[in-house]
């Protein structure tokens, strides 16, 4: 938790650094410098979850994020858990609202994470007598989601590049919930595999 | 295209109103294996035992009936007819259901099964299964069931659940607890009979196998046994393996759409009858 509050406080005051342009050229950025940073709750990816990404194409549709999420002790019954996700995001349309906002009615996306917990009882573990005793993993998971955006346009930055906070929330399940659901067509209802994710990306 | 702020703020703060009121707590969640339920979703163990105190034994006389049921993972088609079916039974006092509750070990599967469940006019009683363990399972089955080794007594009959996934815990020669087991059956104060129930029986090779003697000695050292009762093998069948004179019986998985009812009275007499539905 005190490392998350460090992040935010880093980020926030690196974002209100400088508002002032100082040439009209956009800086280069360096090809491993991040393009915009994420703070998520819930979804399946921890209590909270922070991370970064970059958008893959110039007309920035498509994101791709990796995350590191935390779900106290509290609330796993015993040892704190970090969950390591990797997002990939479509956003087909950009819908501008006002002169600084703009709507991304539809997103969507596929995710893995990875939760190295001691906690977890290891369905591929050697006390079971042969492979695929389980057939599943305890410890990775697949997830997809549709969800939507509202992006505020920040003052642009030092490097004159366009800023943008947004904030998010993605629908989703995942591939145990998917199967319980598709194995039950009369026993579950959709909305009873379903994980809400909110969020909020800073592009800078 | 420029429409209205206003409209699309409207349009998304209903739709994320609504998809918060119809259960945030449920939808918000952090890791499909942490173990958050609400509190009507928790503890139903003791839930139920505080329904059964409260519940005067529905047959009259000495005459028991309850229903055995195994396996309820990931069959939520079949739990409705079955929840129908204990429903329109004469006379039952409560419902076992003899582990693997769910299939992957998330809490999520366990809340299911109990909003079928739940239906039920009875109090139901679970023993934990070795799906129930996987992943952070034996944390969510205590969270929302609450203990994995418990005993009741309920007209003169002393129920004993014991967790015997010993595979679980890779044969770690402490499950299961023997000695829980042996201190649970010797105590006969206030109990004509008694009915064991586990998971895995010990004629299992999913039972650790140098506790499996041990645990069939100890039923057939308690001269109050009327049986003991098993899931995991989805097979129905009734025996005495050891020759010790202790009757195993294996119930049926929910998947099959058979449950048992069984009828006790006196002090051994039984009836089992295979109930389709």
């Amino acid at each position: 938790m005190k490392r998350l509050l460090l992040f935010t406080g880093l980020l926030t005051t690196w974002l209100s650094g400088s508002t002032q342009a100082q040439s009209d050229a956009v800086t280069p950025r360096r090809w491993y410098v991040p393009q915009h940073v994420i703070l998520q709750t819930a979804g399946g990816i921890g209590l909270v979850a922070g991370g970064a990404g970059y958008t893959l194409d110039a007309k920035r549709r498509w994101d791709i994020d990796a995350l590191v999420g935390y779900v106290p002790g509290k609330y796993t019954g015993g040892r704190a858990f970090s969950i390591f996700t990797l997002k990939g995001t479509y956003a087909p349309f950009r819908l501008p609202v006002q002169t600084r906002w703009h709507v991304q009615p539809l997103t969507v996306g596929l995710l893995t994470n990875y939760t190295p917990s001691a906690m977890l009882n290891r369905s591929r573990d050697d006390k079971y007598p042969y492979k695929n005793y389980y057939w599943w993993s305890s410890t990775v998971r697949l997830g997809v989601f549709l969800g939507g955006r509202v992006g505020w346009e920040l003052p642009v930055g030092r490097n004159n590049r366009t800023r943008v906070a947004s904030i998010y929330y993605e629908l989703g399940t995942n591939d145990l919930y998917a199967v319980s659901f598709l194995t039950n067509t009369k026993g579950l209802a959709l909305g009873q595999i379903l994980t809400l994710g909110l969020g909020v990306k800073i592009d800078f | 295209m420029t429409l209205p702020f206003r409209s699309y703020l409207h349009f998304g703060l209903t739709l994320a109103s609504a998809a918060l009121l119809t259960s945030s707590c449920e939808l918000l969640e952090f890791s499909p294996n942490d173990i958050r339920a609400p509190a009507t979703q928790r503890n139903l163990t003791q839930q139920h035992l505080e329904r059964l105190v409260e519940q005067p034994n529905p047959t009259e006389g000495d005459t028991l009936r309850f229903a055995f049921t195994a396996d309820t993972q990931r069959y939520y088609d079949e739990l409705d007819p079955l929840v129908s079916s204990l429903n329109q039974q004469q006379n039952l006092a409560l419902v076992i259901v003899g582990g693997d509750i769910s299939d992957f070990g998330l809490g999520r599967e366990m809340r299911w099964v109990n909003d079928k469940l739940k239906q039920l006019r009875m109090p139901y009683f679970t023993v934990i299964g070795n799906h129930d363990h996987v992943g952070n399972g034996r944390a969510a089955y205590q969270e929302i069931f609450g203990p994995l080794n418990y005993s009741f007594t309920y007209a003169d009959t002393r129920f004993i659940f014991t967790d015997t996934n010993g595979r679980e815990y890779g044969f770690n020669g402490q499950v299961p607890n023997l000695g829980w087991v042996s201190q649970h059956l010797a105590d006969t104060v206030g109990v004509r009979r008694q009915v064991a129930i586990c998971h895995v029986p010990p004629f299992n090779s999913d039972f650790d196998p140098r506790l499996a003697t041990g645990y069939a000695q100890a039923l057939a050292a308690a001269p109050r046994l009327v049986f003991n009762l098993s899931g995991h093998i989805d097979k129905y069948g009734v025996s005495q393996p050891y020759r010790d004179g202790v009757t195993y019986i294996s119930g049926y998985s929910v998947e099959q759409r058979q449950y048992l009812l069984l009828t006790l009275w006196g002090d051994k007499g039984y009836k089992l009858e295979s109930i389709p539905y």
